[in-house]
């Protein structure tokens, strides 16, 4: 296991005092905390942090790393000395959320992490301590969960697997792969998330098992983008269909309608085509038709003729307000 | 098949899913950080959603040292930031959708 140095986690010196290393602690937390950061490790730095602050903080473990400390340096790997042992009792009180585990490092030097504040502050209000032999509740699990468009609109049924930590009888911790058929509510939106009560990592002792949460990713749609529970479709013309106005063929996540483009449509206008979009909660959205007139990108002479007899009869100048305010 | 979906939540649901106490719920509810249905905690009726922000909101709590009228601030601050995200992604979805060919 490779030896941490605390003090170079937290870019303080060996002799700060608490207040350096809790401001210290403070302004790299808030850099790399998970819930605020979109920095792409956010989270392993955060633990590192958060360990290193753990120990830090605490004039007794503080200590006791400074003892360790002579026997190992940055980066390299590290053994406890022969017959180390923490001069701390059951290792502690740590004051952990239940993102994940101390380093090796760590449990080497202060024991096994035992309970997390969230358990503390639930177990108090149930009158009693986890620590006591009622086992500590397993740890929620998250997982993506990608779902077409299409399959929004009705009950899906689907396969998910995601793996979990599987506590052998010798207490030795492996992985084990959970298959799972999750029916999947219609009218879901992006980022909702649906809990599965007990199917998160099991539990400790007799604690209960955590909890599933899958988030919902909506994969994005080759023709759709989506706005709350409206779709959006881009709807190419030619600029005849726009000035002389059509009927068109448009496709919808329930099959194709027609629809009506009135002489004169305007790049940008918005077409409503009501209830063909989204379900929601409180009813079905609808389907918006952005008009985009395109030109033809090559032209054969005769059309070309064509363009040049409108150009002179039309008259028109689309830049007609700059003149004015000029 | 697994169909052990919850909507709604009762306080002491949500304690147990979040393994909080019915006091810092209460807390985390008096902030207005989540808005739980119903008029007092033995009514109070919430959703997965709710679960999520109450996490988020103990986990900010412990782990930044801020206070709650604090963590209120920031997790209303965060819901704006990913909601802003969210649009700008639509947004530029649809502009490349506009501008290419």
């Amino acid at each position: 296991m490779e030896f941490r140095d605390y003090y170079k986690i937290l870019g303080v010196k060996p002799d700060a005092d608490d207040k350096v290393i809790k401001t210290a602690y403070r302004k790299l937390a808030r850099k790399y905390h998970p819930d605020v950061s979109d920095h792409h490790e956010a989270e392993d730095k955060f633990k590192e942090v958060s360990e290193a602050y753990e120990v830090l903080k605490d004039k007794n473990k503080r200590a006791d790393y400074d003892e360790i400390r002579q026997y190992g340096s940055d980066g390299q790997q590290f053994q406890p000395p022969p017959g180390w042992r923490s001069s701390q009792p059951f290792g502690g009180e740590f004051n952990r959320d239940s993102q994940g585990g101390f380093s090796d490092f760590f449990s080497s030097i202060f024991g096994a992490a035992a309970g997390d504040a969230r358990q503390q502050d639930f177990s108090r209000q149930q009158g009693f301590n986890t620590r006591q032999g009622y086992g500590q509740m397993g740890r929620d699990i998250e997982t993506e969960m990608p779902i077409f468009l299409e399959d929004t609109l009705n009950d899906e049924s689907k396969t998910i697997s995601y793996r979990l930590p599987h506590y052998e009888t010798d207490g030795r911790v492996s992985e084990i792969n959970k298959t799972l058929k999750v029916k999947i509510p219609a009218g879901v939106t992006d980022g909702e998330r649906i809990r599965l009560q007990g199917q998160g990592s099991p539990g400790v002792g007799n604690g209960p098992s955590g909890d599933l949460y899958l988030r919902i990713r909506l994969v994005p749609h080759p023709l759709f983008d989506v706005e709350g529970h409206n779709l959006v479709i881009t709807l190419p013309l030619a600029p005849w269909e726009a000035a002389l106005g059509c009927k068109i063929s448009v496709p919808t996540l329930m099959g194709e309608i027609k629809l009506s483009i009135v002489a004169n449509s305007q790049t940008g206008q918005r077409l409503r085509i009501k209830g063909k979009g989204l379900l929601s909660k409180t009813g079905q959205g609808d389907l918006y038709a952005v008009l985009k007139v395109v030109v033809p990108p090559t032209v054969s002479d005769e059309s070309r003729d064509l363009w040049q007899q409108l150009a002179t009869t039309a008259a028109f100048d689309p830049r007609q307000q700059w003149s004015q305010s000029s | 098949m697994s169909t052990l979906l919850s909507l709604q939540f009762q306080l002491k649901d949500l304690c147990r899913a979040t393994q909080l106490s019915e006091k810092t719920i209460i807390e985390i509810v008096e902030q207005g950080i989540v808005e739980p249905a119903g008029e007092s905690p033995e009514q109070w009726t919430f959703n997965t959603h709710m679960i999520t922000v109450t996490k988020k909101a103990y986990r900010l709590h412990q782990d930044l040292e801020v206070d709650w009228p604090g963590i209120a601030l920031a997790i209303h601050l965060i819901d704006e930031l990913e909601q802003l995200r969210k649009e700008n992604l639509q947004l530029q979805q649809r502009l490349s959708r506009f501008t290419s060919d």
